[in-house]
């Protein structure tokens, strides 16, 4: 029992060292990783949308998608109809599923404008994860997919940019890929992910993710928890400063009148 | 430093110098003609990228700072009949709340949009060529007086003694005229309601009403308004403030700072214009804001899916 039990461990070990050996090897000291810079983006005065630049390490040979998506919260819209000759709004749809920011690039350009119909990644699997809900027929699912997905492209808070990512050379067995994704202004507070997906022979065989934190900061951030926990504060802070100011520029304006 | 400024309560960026020219221009048209610029401002907001509720309420704050400033300037030429304005201010207050009921129970129905959408393009059709053309009639003849009378003697008449036969009258020596107190509010409140179902502060609506059914003076009417404005649009921005969470500070504070000066000029320009010109040139702006409607209404929209709230 002893003798067995001392060669059963040594048995072990020589099978796994046979299994590393034969594995690739970025799979044991560059298996796929992500950077993101920077990793929490400060919402201040003066926010612009900036650009997130995203790095990534994957085997040679490989294909890969860089995602940034948004967590999903139901979305009330209105579909527009034709009423007596008239365009108007004449239902409401409630759209489920849909994350509320998502920007994806790839380093070729089929693989995220016409992805596998397995992938996981770009706007088909989008559409395969949203619902709708309310005044939208069976049969008008396609069409209002792409309505809803050119109405957040309109507002850049979903944009692919197929072909984008830059890979370069890298040592060994991997190469590195990067991309920067520009975020848009409309950005909301809130935990984003920062997904690469890693895709070879037509399979994925890696998927890293990263957090991505966006905060208010400084003056609209207080400005905002006053309008939201002391709305009437707010409000009538709002009406003082507009009266105030209505009449500072009433008085500045007074000695150069005629009157 | 960037040129955008982050609007917290909008959520979005958006270029310090577009927000004060947009100001400074509707402050000016509100100088100008004593309306509230809501009509104008609401819908240039949404084009720049604000939502809808957030375009109309910050709006809504941004005129009393050009209201109270345009009240401010026509006080001191003597152009605020203070009188009439508190009527038309009561007046205002009760259809606003009977039109904030009436657009829910239309929500609810399903088809207020359609409601909302329809009184705009008939109200500013009918106001802008009412005013066109009267005001069109009125330069090209000014040198036959009398033609003008003869126009509609009947009509005219009938009106005056319904305006005549009505309780209480009194006189508003600003305005120089005598009638009952009834009309201003009853035309107060059919103005609340209006302006509470298209969301504005219903100066466009107002200015004519003063001019055509009150017969006040067109620089009495211009200073009245603004003050009946200034007082609607406070009620706006606490209610919204409240309820809603709609009103951008930051976005009103830019806006204010533009249209205050802007409105400042427009006072001026308004005192160098005869009352026709004027007359003729918010009728310009309104058809032309009316049309743009129209044609949103009749041409195929670019997307058939739109956000919900606002109009």
């Amino acid at each position: 029992m002893k003798v067995g039990g001392c060669a059963r461990p040594r048995l072990i070990l020589l099978l796994m060292l046979c299994l590393f050996l034969a594995a690739p090897a970025w799979a044991g000291d560059a298996s796929p990783e992500i950077q993101v810079w920077p990793d929490t983006v400060e919402i201040g005065a003066f926010f612009s949308g900036p650009d997130v630049k995203i790095i990534g390490k994957i085997p040679q040979g490989a294909q890969a998608v860089i995602e940034i998506a948004g967590p999903a919260a139901p979305e009330h819209l209105m579909r527009k109809g034709r009423r007596t000759g008239l365009w108007m709004n004449v239902g409401e749809v409630e759209v489920q599923g849909a994350p509320s920011l998502y920007l994806a690039a790839s380093t070729t350009a089929p693989l995220l404008k016409i992805p596998p119909a397995e992938a996981t990644w770009g706007y088909p699997a989008l559409k395969q994860q949203i619902r709708f809900a309310g005044q939208v027929e069976q049969e008008e699912r396609e069409m209002f997919l792409d309505q809803f997905f050119q109405l957040k492209e309109s507002e850049a808070v979903y944009a692919i940019f197929p072909g984008d990512l830059k890979v370069s050379g890298g040592s060994g067995d991997s190469q590195t890929v990067t991309g920067v994704l520009p975020l848009p202004t409309m950005i909301k507070p809130g935990a984003y992910q920062v997904c690469l997906t890693v895709v070879q022979g037509g399979r994925v065989i890696a998927k890293p993710c990263r957090d991505l934190k966006v905060v208010m900061v400084g003056f609209p951030a207080m400005l905002a928890s006053l309008a939201y926990e002391h709305g009437a504060t707010y409000g009538i802070l709002a009406v003082i400063i507009a009266i105030v100011t209505g009449f500072a520029m009433g008085y500045l304006f007074k000695g150069k009148g005629g009157h | 430093m960037s040129l955008s400024l982050y609007l917290p309560l909008a959520g979005n960026s958006i270029n310090i110098f577009l927000l004060f020219g947009l100001g400074g221009a509707v402050g000016f048209l509100s100088g100008l003609f004593g309306v509230g610029g809501g009509f104008l401002m609401t819908p240039l907001l949404i084009m720049a990228g604000i939502p809808s509720t957030v375009a109309a309420a910050s709006d809504s704050n941004q005129i009393v700072a050009a209201s109270t400033s345009g009240t401010y300037a026509h006080y001191r030429l003597g152009n605020v009949d203070f009188k009439m304005g508190i009527i038309l201010i009561v007046g205002g207050v009760l259809g606003g709340t009977m039109g904030v009921y009436l657009i829910k129970a239309l929500r609810a129905l399903g088809n207020a949009d359609f409601v909302i959408k329809i009184t705009y393009v008939v109200m500013l059709g009918v106001i802008g060529g009412y005013m066109f053309v009267e005001s069109l009639q009125s330069m090209r003849q000014k040198p036959v007086e009398s033609k003008r009378t003869v126009t509609g003697p009947a009509k005219i008449s009938l009106y005056t003694r319904l305006v005549q036969s009505l309780p209480y009258q009194m006189k508003f020596e600003k305005s120089g005229v005598t009638l009952s107190p009834l009309m201003p509010l009853i035309l107060g409140v059919f103005v609340g309601i209006l302006a509470a179902i298209m969301g504005v502060g219903g100066g466009f609506i107002m200015v004519p009403v003063m001019v055509y059914m009150l017969r006040m003076p067109m620089h009495v009417v211009v200073g009245t308004s603004l003050f009946q404005i200034l007082f609607t649009c406070i009620n706006v921005t606490i209610m919204q403030s409240i309820t809603n969470f709609t009103v951008d500070l930051v976005l009103a504070l830019i806006l204010l700072l533009g249209s205050t000066i802007g409105a400042q000029f427009g006072v001026r320009l308004s005192k160098r214009l005869k009352a026709d010109q004027l007359k003729i040139l918010l009728a310009s702006i309104v058809l032309v804001v009316m049309i743009q409607m129209l044609l949103s209404l009749v041409l195929p929209p670019h997307l058939m899916l739109a956000h919900k709230g606002g109009h």
